[in-house]
């Protein structure tokens, strides 16, 4: 029995999805830099130590909750909070995963050309989906419900199954949305669709919470108020089927199994029913990966005149060919722009909101900025080629500088619209400052380039930390030196030079570079 | 400016300058790759560059590319001194490695207008060149397509009109046959030879003797990083001393001999 456990028997279901799983987990040992299985489980130990760390202020305050506690009220609409927040995660995470598992065909095409049943090798995917799904939040969420538990009493632990139906519930969703814009899209689409498709929902997770957060205070109230009235009204009424999974995970028993059942009847329909259809995308997916051939025009060939052109067109051409790289930096914009709200509102000097949100949006341009010079540089598919070209260095910099300002512009224009309609000095010190932190941070990454895989946009500081510790810095300083200048403090001059330092150190050596020497440079600087 | 660097240059290149000129090329690794390197191209030939691998010939033209700084000697085109002044002779070479340097998610026409617009060729000009090499390489049917979809021969075709659009008066291939099947290789040949009678001077270098044997008007042999044997095809075999010896007899005694002395 116990060696089933430990190795099941090849060609059984759990041999398959050990096999996926095993994938899973070499996908996240390179996220990191392909660190060793040792380093691998190390970090995953770590994480979960730091994760119920930091589920105890969450448990002590859930104690507040109990009934009699002080915030007694708030234990549903918490708890709601919760589930808003985990639920567009799971299925952001299964769209993915159900993508990727379709148009990764060669290793699905060997195992449908193998004498074992599509539909048990598709069960066997999906089930790898969900784990992979599950697991990657469970790191996250079971810690706190294990810290909940130990303060809060065993009920807490309804977590644990309450997380796997939520887990197998979205894998269901995730499959069905693929399936379904695989119909509508075509096979080509659906890629890119269905990354962006789960950026957007898995961006839906933090807004929803951040919304809740920057809404005022006396909306949050009335919210509160109408969850505790029964019968106030379709969404706010606790006993309604949508609050199944917050009921599910309060520990109630009638709703754990049947939020349980669903998920798991759900689940297997979907994974057996669709599971045929899913191979079919996956072989349609197979033709579709050769690129489209755009309509040939029979226009006469027109080229336009210049280096500067050329190369700034070059960028623009490149970038906009690969939409769902664009949609991974306006998430990131999503992530950042409420993290930096909640940060600047707790430590703004005068509590207003232009004050606070300036800074951010330095911070944001810079991170962007950051990207997007990334991004030109490991789209640079040629980089030998162009130095083989009769093009001076900096003018190849300069020209992806221009390239990156626009797209940039198209995202900092409405902040800066706003800021503006609340102050037009403090949107052009902003304007100012953003375009220097970009600045700075877009020639940080020129002058250390990472070439990298292009769909790494979101893991690329795992590439070289120093960097990224540097972006952050001058991201930092950029946004603090604005707001010294706007209350006119020499010490933002300060800040400046040290800007300036900064980069100056890390300039580029004209003769081979020599990254040690510039460790030592950032370390003295 | 653009006039007045084209007259410069036009001017440098009709007096009796050589192609190229190395000088006492030098480039050290952690061993000399490439020693003490003599030679010397003369404008309108077409110089095919052998040697076993590791010989060094991939890190000569890649220097002479301007990718590689050498550890010391000088290299000369066209009389512009390449590492004083590499804007310049870049302007007039173009470099072809056997890995393609292509753009995935542009498509050939997109491909060609960036490296003309590279290059400074006046667009009117480079559309009628493009159009005439994407003819000529059969790939005017694909202009439309992004090169991620292409086959390596393809590739390789997109790279070589781009090498050509501008016109260098200084091409070098490095192993430009490799991968290709015969009927793109033959084409590819053809195109070649085309430009040399029109004028220009070519190097490259092979592994496949036969195709140094065919083109080249001169071969040279490099061993261990230095020149060994260098001269025409009969030239080579007068000193190899068989007058009916092949190419590759010859490459293999005077590699081996290299070798053995060593």
């Amino acid at each position: 029995m116990n060696k089933v456990w430990l190795a099941p028997q090849p060609g059984s279901l759990g041999w398959l999805v050990m096999h996926d799983l095993l994938l899973s987990w070499r996908r996240f040992r390179s996220m990191f830099g392909g660190m060793s299985n040792r380093k691998g489980v190390i970090i995953v130990l770590i994480a979960i130590v730091v994760f119920h760390a930091l589920g105890i202020p969450v448990a002590q305050w859930f104690v507040t909750t109990e009934p009699g506690g002080a915030n007694q009220r708030l234990f549903m609409p918490a708890l709601a909070s919760i589930v808003l927040f985990v639920m567009p995660w799971l299925v952001s995470q299964s769209l993915t995963s159900t993508t990727r598992a379709l148009y990764t065909r060669n290793d699905l095409d060997l195992l449908l050309s193998s004498p074992l049943p599509p539909r048990f090798i598709l069960f066997a995917r999906a089930l790898a989906i969900g784990c992979e799904s599950i697991g990657s939040v469970a790191i996250f969420v079971l810690p706190i419900a294990n810290t909940n538990a130990f303060f809060g009493g065993w009920k807490w632990l309804a977590v644990y199954p309450a997380l796997m139906a939520a887990g197998l519930f979205s894998t269901a969703i995730g499959i069905i949305l693929t399936l379904l814009l695989f119909r509508i899209a075509g096979p080509r689409r659906t890629r890119v669709l269905s990354q962006i498709l789960a950026t957007i929902i898995g961006a839906a997770f933090i807004m929803t919470l951040q919304g809740l957060n920057i809404m005022p205070e006396g909306v949050r109230e009335a919210i509160v108020t109408s969850i505790e009235q029964p019968g106030s009204g379709f969404i706010y009424d606790t006993q309604n089927w949508l609050w199944l999974p917050v009921r599910a995970v309060a520990g109630h028993w009638d709703a754990l199994i049947l939020w349980c059942s669903i998920a798991v009847i759900t689940f297997t329909a979907t994974a057996l029913v669709l599971g045929e259809r899913f191979a079919m995308s996956a072989v349609h997916s197979a033709s579709a990966v050769a690129t489209p051939a755009r309509q040939t025009s029979n226009k006469p060939l027109r080229f336009r005149k210049g280096a500067g052109r050329a190369l700034r067109l070059k960028e623009w051409r490149l970038l906009g060919r690969d939409p769902w790289l664009l949609s991974q930096i306006m998430l990131q914009v999503i992530y950042t722009l409420p993290v930096s709200i909640v940060i600047w509102r707790s430590q703004g000097p005068s509590g207003s909101l232009a004050i606070s949100v300036a800074p951010a949006v330095v911070v944001i341009a810079a991170q962007i900025s950051a990207s997007l010079a990334w991004l030109t540089i490991s789209s640079e598919d040629a980089p030998e080629f162009l130095t083989t070209a009769p093009v001076e260095r900096h003018e190849v910099e300069r020209r992806k500088l221009e390239a990156i300002a626009i797209p940039l512009l198209c995202f900092l224009a409405a902040p800066l619209l706003a800021l503006a309609w609340t102050s037009m000095e403090l949107a052009l010190y902003t304007a100012l400052f953003a375009a220097g932190a970009s600045a700075s941070t877009a020639f940080l990454n020129f002058w250390h380039p990472m070439p990298g895989r292009r769909v790494a946009v979101l893991r690329r500081h795992s590439q070289s930390k120093l960097i990224a510790v540097l972006e952050h810095l001058m991201a930092l300083l950029w946004a603090v030196a604005m707001v010294l200048a706007v209350v006119e403090s020499a010490i933002s001059l300060l800040l400046l030079a040290i800007i300036g330092a900064v980069l100056w150190f890390n300039r580029p050596k004209p003769a081979k570079p020599a990254p040690l020497q510039t460790t030592t440079a950032i370390v003295a600087a | 400016m653009q006039d007045g660097v084209e007259d410069k240059f036009s001017r440098q290149a009709n007096g009796d300058h050589a192609a190229l000129r190395l000088g006492g090329l030098t480039k050290i690794f952690n061993k000399p790759a490439v020693n003490n390197f003599n030679l010397t191209v003369r404008p309108g030939e077409f110089y095919a560059l052998l040697g076993p691998n590791g010989a060094g010939k991939t890190t000569t033209l890649r220097m002479v590319a301007g990718l590689l700084p050498p550890t010391s000697g000088s290299i000369e085109i066209f009389g512009i001194d390449a590492l004083r002044n590499p804007i310049e002779a870049k302007r007039i070479t173009a470099w072809l490695p056997d890995e393609p340097m292509l753009y995935d998610k542009l498509d050939p026409v997109e491909y060609l207008e960036f490296v003309a617009g590279l290059w400074g060729v006046e667009p009117r000009r480079a559309e009628a060149n493009a159009e005439e090499l994407l003819n000529v390489l059969g790939l005017w049917e694909h202009r439309n397509e992004r090169c991620e979809g292409f086959s390596r021969g393809m590739k390789q075709k997109v790279a070589l009109a781009g090498a050509l659009i501008h016109e260098p008066k200084l091409l070098m291939l490095d192993e430009p046959l490799t991968g290709l099947d015969a009927a793109i290789a033959r084409q590819v040949k053809e195109l070649l030879t085309r430009r040399v009678n029109g004028g220009a001077t070519i190097i490259l270098t092979t592994h496949i003797l036969e195709v140094a044997e065919r083109l080249a008007s001169r071969i040279g042999i490099i061993n261990k990083g230095q020149l060994i044997a260098e001269g025409t095809l009969d030239e080579m075999r007068q000193k190899s001393g068989s007058k009916d010896s092949s190419l590759e007899d010859m490459f293999l005694t005077l590699t081996g001999v290299m070798e053995n002395a060593a």
